[in-house]
């Protein structure tokens, strides 16, 4: 298989699951008992205790299935759907912010998230294969069950108990951070990016902590079966250095499982939005997703879902198109 | 030429310490091709590691001392003490599976170049390797190829070209033909002995297959319960074997032509952990008498340069009645 059919394959595999997660979502809350407009008709009415006319109503209802894109059988209702979400990456207005359009909104958000839970995933992913590659690469010294015990230490501690403790710790015991950050909007200058990057290390800190547990044990426990290999063996009676057979036998065979495992924590960096954004008060997607929840807003609900189906998709195909990169055995198949 | 002189390697164990190799003496001439072969957990496989200067923990050269006959580059003999310095300088591996002791994700080329060595310039060594392993049958492309797009002679002929481009004075190559089949490893085994022909250096084969020993070897080692029990020229060992237990060995291998029943040898190898007294073969062997099993026998030269650890060396086997069998 050359590499060109190999990339034109993965790319339709791309878009047939970003179709299939668009439809699904689509359909999900059409099999709602509920109909969003008249819940919204219904508590208009109560509100002016019933003295709309009916004429009135129908006009309203007309220009409410207009504006939410329901007027029509199902089936037309999906193809406008499509068009407006796949052609104008449009989600209409959002209902608790009316008439601002859920498009933006989500772009004003993104960065924020995307800057914050994205460095930091990658930092704690560099950080704990690089602590996980030395303790299971030594394995036998007993230094290096130091290092793992870090990687234990951490890893069982839940998100919320780990982002507590350290906001307790650097905010309130030490106040070397503000309690309740501040994240200026508007146009950035110098020293906007530099209250922004102050701000974030506090939530940063607390995601790499949470993530680098885990890529130490799975690291280390990768490296120690990669260093039984017999071309580990060999390379070592070559007469190699330890950080040749460390870095070019042990990590490059290793690094290729923890390169699936970032593509797939990447993909889910919104799970982990949510709770930051509400714990060190960051202004992101996730608190944008909670308000959504809870005000019944569903058009930034499907926004900020077809977002993350973007994102996982897009992680997976970036990763799937990376890996020949790194393993030659898929790259001259 | 390389000498043992009285080795003796050991395992530390939870139990305590075990001998693997215990007391062999050896001298191995400059430029021939010696086996060693043996049941499994005689101590070959030790033996090989520890010539390598292999030797890791739980493992330890606890006495003996081996010399190489050989200088390294600044002109020092080479001894047990700094043989691990010249790994694939003086001295080289060929390992057993040459399926996976090639990194499956980096070139072969970078593989040949990735360790120390005799030559800093590594641009000149690539060059050097470039026309060597066409005179070994191999496309040159194949050293810009990853391990996997070889096929398996051809990868076990690329470690023979790695452990023998830079002329070393000794090869250990510790199975090298197990994992192939019988045309590529007869290939192989023909390309070894040509290189050692032009090299003129020594190599020494472990194998468990005595077609193999038989083939390739000037001298034989056999070994048994981690001693040397019978050492001397390939063709007067196999012609006349002294030791019984190379005989036994020897008489349980299949000939062309001949429709004889074949025995394998009763009873196993004793424990190393036991209280080891006389000659360690006496409880299979059928010669063996109460001098056997109270006093040790020497390795002591029978024959010139034909030697075998036994009282009763060159007697003949009392007839195993195979009879029945036709």
């Amino acid at each position: 298989m050359g590499v060109l059919t190999f990339i034109a394959k993965r790319i339709a595999l791309y878009f047939a699951v970003l179709f299939i997660g668009l439809s699904i979502t689509f359909a999900l809350p059409r099999f709602m008992p509920v109909n969003p407009i008249d819940g919204y008709i219904g508590e208009l009415q109560s509100r002016a205790s019933a003295t709309i006319a009916p004429e009135g109503l129908a006009e309203l209802r007309k220009s409410l299935e207009e504006l939410y894109g329901l007027q029509g059988s199902v089936f037309e209702q999906y193809l406008a759907y499509m068009k407006r979400v796949v052609i104008d990456f449009d989600f209409g207005p959002s209902y608790t912010y009316f008439p601002h359009p859920v498009s933006s909104m989500l772009a004003e958000a993104l960065p924020w998230t995307m800057g914050l839970l994205m460095t930091a995933t990658v930092i704690a992913w560099c950080l704990g294969n690089t602590v996980g590659l030395v303790a299971g690469y030594f394995y036998k010294k007993r230094a290096a069950s130091i290092l793992e015990f870090v990687g234990i230490l951490l890893y069982p501690i839940p998100y919320y108990i780990l982002a507590i403790s350290v906001l307790m710790i650097f905010a309130y015991i030490f106040p070397i951070f503000p309690l309740s950050a501040t994240f200026p909007v508007g146009d950035m200058t110098w020293a906007k990016v530099g209250t922004i990057l102050y701000n974030s290390l506090l939530p940063g800190l607390a995601l790499v902590l949470a993530g680098f547990g885990w890529n130490i044990l799975s690291m280390k426990a990768l490296a120690i079966a990669t260093s039984e290999e017999p071309y580990v063996t060999f390379a070592r009676l070559k007469g190699t250095t330890h950080r040749t057979r460390m870095l070019r036998y042990v990590f490059r065979n290793a690094l290729l499982p923890q390169v699936t495992a970032l593509a797939l924590s990447l993909g889910v960096i919104f799970n982990g939005a949510l709770l930051t954004e509400i714990i060190f008060s960051y202004p992101g997607i996730g608190l944008i997703m909670r308000q959504a929840a809870s005000g019944g807003d569903y058009n930034v609900l499907y926004g900020a879902i077809t977002v993350s189906i973007i994102a996982v998709a897009t992680a997976g195909l970036l990763i799937d198109l990376a890996y020949p990169l790194l393993d030659p055995r898929i790259r001259h198949k | 030429m390389i000498e043992l002189n009285d080795i003796v390697v050991s395992y530390r164990t939870g139990r305590g310490s075990i001998n693997a190799v215990d007391g062999v003496n050896l001298q191995i001439p400059e430029g021939c091709i010696v086996g060693i072969a043996g049941e499994s957990g005689c101590g070959k496989s030790t033996l090989m590691r520890a010539i390598y200067g292999d030797i890791l923990s739980p493992m330890s050269l606890s006495s003996g001392t081996i010399e190489y006959g050989f200088n390294d580059s600044s002109g020092k003999p080479v001894t047990s003490e700094n043989v691990r310095d010249e790994w694939f300088k003086t001295l080289s591996y060929i390992p057993q599976s040459s399926m996976n002791s090639m990194n499956p994700v980096i070139r072969i080329r970078e593989q040949f170049i990735d360790f120390p060595g005799t030559d800093p310039n590594k641009k000149r060594v690539l060059e050097k390797v470039r026309e060597y392993i066409g005179k070994l049958g191999l496309p040159a492309e194949a050293l810009d190829s990853f391990p996997h797009q070889l096929s398996g002679g051809m990868r076990q002929r690329m470690m023979i070209a790695l452990a023998t481009f830079f002329q070393p004075n000794l090869i250990i190559a510790d199975e090298p033909t197990t994992a192939l089949d019988v045309v590529v490893q007869k290939e192989i085994l023909l390309l070894l002995m040509e290189l050692q022909e032009q090299m003129g250096n020594t190599i020494l084969i472990v194998s468990h297959d005595m077609g193999v020993h038989y083939q390739v070897t000037h001298k034989m080692l056999i070994m048994y319960a981690a001693k040397a029990a019978e050492y001397g020229d390939s063709d007067s060992v196999f012609a006349e074997p002294l030791h019984p237990y190379t005989k036994m060995l020897i008489g349980s291998l299949p000939t062309i032509g001949e429709d004889r029943a074949r025995h394998g040898i009763p009873g196993s190898p004793p424990s190393l952990w036991g209280d080891l007294h006389g000659c360690r073969f006496a409880e299979r062997c059928p010669l063996a008498t109460g001098l056997c099993r109270s006093q040790e026998p020497p390795l002591v030269e029978h024959k010139p340069g034909h030697f075998a650890a036994c009282h009763f060396a060159g007697a003949d086997l009392p007839d195993t009645g195979d009879a029945g069998w036709q």
